[in-house]
């Protein structure tokens, strides 16, 4: 069979010098193969894509501001200069290296893209997004318009998904020169430090998934934590406080700390958090570790429709700043009541705030989708003045463990 | 070179079924924008759809044993008319062959390499297919277990991985959109991915008993349902309202793995993986042709027809659409219409002339 096709081949290529190639049959096969195998092999490196690391200008964080100019905007690239990330703080002679190991490009223009394409004509790179780390909208921007920001960096195929979003209080470009010492970049020290908020519990996180997904419903307010520039001990530095919320698309208020800690409470986001109660005796401080939330709305016989919050903490007495013995059992009781009741003043903080807001920053709308579409339907229209009638219960359970390590306090005299 | 008899197992052709169907992966997209965050349970209504079809070819393999869905249409239909049909289903796996090209040009040029043109990825593409079959189609059948793992693993592994960043919620409320939705839902399931197992009849006399395909074709179309069911399910858990927003769902969900920073970009992985089923899924397709045009024109062999073929598959997947947009129209409207025609009209046709003329191959035979 296989003859068969050699055979038609043959008559095809007829007008070649068949007794030639008969001769040097095999060294002519030789030929072609390692001639194909160097095409191949050419071929590996993609060509048309290729993409050199030398030619490429990492970005790491990306700012956006209001431009100078009417109706353009800002945006500054932090790009990542490779060589001096390697170098160390100081150089061997001691002489603390003065490069830094990134570079701030901007551009101004109309559009996130334009302003991308006239960072290209200052720079001899190309911005290269897929590890952008932090993407930082001003808060003036915000107040204005996040969506044209927004979609650039969703749609295009290099941007990722992953990526963490925060709202500047002044302005963005000046968040990404912060002085930060552990770190060489600053985008790569934001990035860490709201990884790092899990243990507070007093800052959202906030990926780029998250606020669309947020931003798609008819009824959740999408929430973005808040960096703000503070001067200490001569050195500017940012500090991760408080909450954006954004309504329509752009951002109409703040949560504050305790707010913001009563709204992780209320999504379930929470992860440990550190609670201070004043008991009679003095201050008490309780860490949660384990938090577990369920919201529920509950329809009432009357077919109006309530929100059920069951928050269950589970944690440690974490100091004892009082001479009293806190594991006593009736005064375990007392700190968990003291708990519960300051993590329902922050809930309820927070709430109060989101209503005067008028944004569902709970998605109580969404769980109300969820469960009962149909009530749903009649309420969606006028969900601003629902959410702010909208009955909560807040039910909050608080655990206490152990005591650490101590049982009773170190005080002055306190083995008798 | 004619089609070697008996030389798979069922259990082979159970793998390449899934295989296959897991191709097809890709286009889950186009069920999302209908069925939103229902889409998953449309695997399974897809599926027993999709029964009765398989029913179908089952029978006319029953009642042809050994014998390819060209020479049934000789048998059914008479010389002339038979082959009239028997140019239809060729030109249906012709189509087939170069939409799925289409499909996967479109993925590797929007997500990976966005200025190359997309003749130059089809183009090796095809040319990797035409070596699989002139490698021996068998090979590439009995490789099917491999790919099955491989896609598997690939698939449990991103769930996996993702299950930290997941929401059950987001599947909530359930059945609330328009019976319609579920309707086209359903039957989008169907036409596109489940009944293009058309080109396995094609393939069934290679099994060692052929009159038995019924049980590997249903198997493989039920655990696919179930794969297809889960991934689906993960990217609406994963996405939420996005899933029906972003132009590759899965894509995207697997981009979001994120785990302690070591353990992220996986994207590349599932890219490999779609496109090794990729190309098992047209080597299929462009087999099925290459198979049916050379016992139209009774041709001792195949394979001259091969790089020929498949140059016509080149050239039909530049033009066939001009944009993705196109392509995305194309899958949600017009695309199960045309599927079902071949899928389930012209076979279903043919057997039911088949009971009215009471022929089967032992009369063939006999006459």
């Amino acid at each position: 069979m296989k003859k068969q096709a050699i055979g038609a081949y043959r008559k095809f290529f007829k007008f070649l010098p068949i007794p030639f190639l008969r001769k040097y049959r095999e060294w002519v096969r030789r030929a072609a193969v390692l001639f194909l195998c160097t095409v191949l092999i050419l071929n590996f490196c993609a060509c048309w894509n290729r993409r050199e690391l030398n030619t490429l200008a990492i970005v790491l964080g990306t700012g956006l501001d209001v431009g100078n100019q009417p109706d353009t905007l800002e945006l500054t690239a932090q790009v990542v200069r490779a060589g001096e990330m390697k170098s160390g703080g100081s150089s061997p002679d001691g002489s603390a290296s003065a490069e830094k190991a990134f570079v701030n490009m901007q551009g101004t223009d109309k559009s996130v893209l334009a302003a991308v394409r006239g960072i290209s004509h200052m720079a001899n790179r190309r911005l290269y997004f897929p590890h952008n780390q932090v993407l930082i909208f001003s808060s003036e921007l915000a107040k204005q318009d996040i969506a044209e920001g927004l979609d650039a960096f969703l749609r295009d195929y290099e941007a990722r998904m992953n990526v963490h979003i925060l709202v500047s209080k002044g302005k963005a470009s000046e968040v990404l020169e912060e002085e930060c010492e552990l770190e060489k970049i600053p985008s790569v020290h934001i990035s860490g430090m709201i990884e790092n908020q899990e243990s507070n519990s007093e800052t959202v996180i906030v990926t780029m998934r998250d606020f669309a997904i947020a931003m798609l419903s008819g009824s959740t307010a999408p929430v973005a934590p808040m960096i703000e520039v503070h001067e200490s001990g001569g050195k500017k530095r940012g500090k991760l406080e408080g909450t954006a919320v954004f309504k329509d698309g752009k951002m109409v208020g703040e949560l504050d700390g305790m707010q913001t800690r009563g709204l992780m409470f209320a999504t379930g986001k929470a992860k440990s958090s550190v609670i201070t109660v004043d008991t009679k005796w003095g201050q008490v401080v309780l860490e949660m570790v384990h938090s577990r939330t369920s919201l529920e709305p509950v329809k009432a016989e009357d077919g109006s429709i309530r929100i059920e919050l069951k928050i269950n903490e589970n944690g440690a007495i974490e100091s004892n700043e009082t001479t009293e013995d806190m594991s006593r059992l009736e005064n375990l009781e007392l700190l968990k009541k003291l708990g519960q009741e300051a993590i329902r003043s922050d809930v309820e903080s927070a709430l109060s705030q989101a209503r005067s807001l008028s944004a569902d920053v709970f998605g109580f709308g969404e769980a109300i989708r969820r469960e009962y579409p149909e009530e749903w339907e009649k309420m969606k229209e006028n969900w601003d003045e629902v959410f702010r009638e909208i009955g909560l219960d807040v039910q909050v359970e608080v655990e206490l463990r152990s005591t650490g390590g101590l049982t009773r306090p170190v005080t002055p005299g306190g083995a008798e | 070179m004619k089609l070697e008899k008996g030389c798979i197992s069922g259990w082979e052709f159970l793998f390449s079924v899934f295989c296959f169907m897991q191709g097809t992966m890709l286009r889950s997209g186009f069920i999302i924008s209908v069925t939103r965050n229902d889409s998953w349970a449309m695997a399974f209504t897809g599926l027993l759809l999709a029964l009765p079809i398989v029913g179908i070819y089952a029978a006319l393999l029953y009642s042809f044993p050994g014998k390819s869905l060209i020479e049934i249409d000789d048998i059914i239909f008479g010389p002339v008319l038979g082959k009239a049909v028997s140019i239809l289903y060729l030109f249906f796996f012709l189509s087939l062959c170069a939409l799925n090209t289409r499909d996967l040009g479109d993925f590797v040029v929007g997500y990976m390499m966005p200025e190359t043109p997309i003749a130059a990825i089809n183009l090796l593409f095809l040319l990797v297919c035409v070596y699989a079959i002139y490698k021996n189609m068998k090979t590439l059948l009995r490789l099917s277990i491999v790919f099955c793992i491989l896609a598997v693993g690939a698939i449990v592994f991103n769930f996996i991985l993702i299950l930290k960043d997941v929401q059950v919620d987001f599947l909530k409320p359930f059945f609330r959109l328009p019976p319609m939705k579920y309707v086209q839902g359903t039957v989008s399931v169907t036409a596109v991915p489940m009944g293009e197992v058309l080109a396995f009849i094609m393939l069934a006399p290679m099994l060692k008993k052929s009159q038995k395909a019924g049980k590997p074709l249903l198997f493989g179309l039920t655990s696919s349902a179930v794969f297809m069911a889960v991934v689906i399910l993960r990217d609406i858990i994963t996405l939420g309202p996005l899933v029906s927003v972003v132009s590759l769902a899965s894509f995207e969900s697997v981009r979001y793995v994120s785990l302690a920073g070591v353990l992220t970009r996986m994207e590349s992985l599932y890219a490999v993986v779609l496109i090794i089923l990729f190309l098992f899924k047209v080597s299929i397709l462009l087999y099925a042709f290459v198979l049916g045009l050379s016992e139209l024109l009774n041709l001792k062999s195949y394979l001259p027809l091969t790089l020929l073929s498949a140059s016509l598959v080149f050239f039909y997947s530049l033009f066939v659409f001009e944009s993705v947009m196109e392509n995305m129209n194309w899958g949600a409207s017009t695309a199960p219409f045309f599927s079902l025609t071949f899928e389930f009209l012209l076979p279903a046709v043919s057997l039911l002339v088949a009971c009215l003329r009471k022929v089967n191959s032992v009369s063939e035979v006999k006459s």
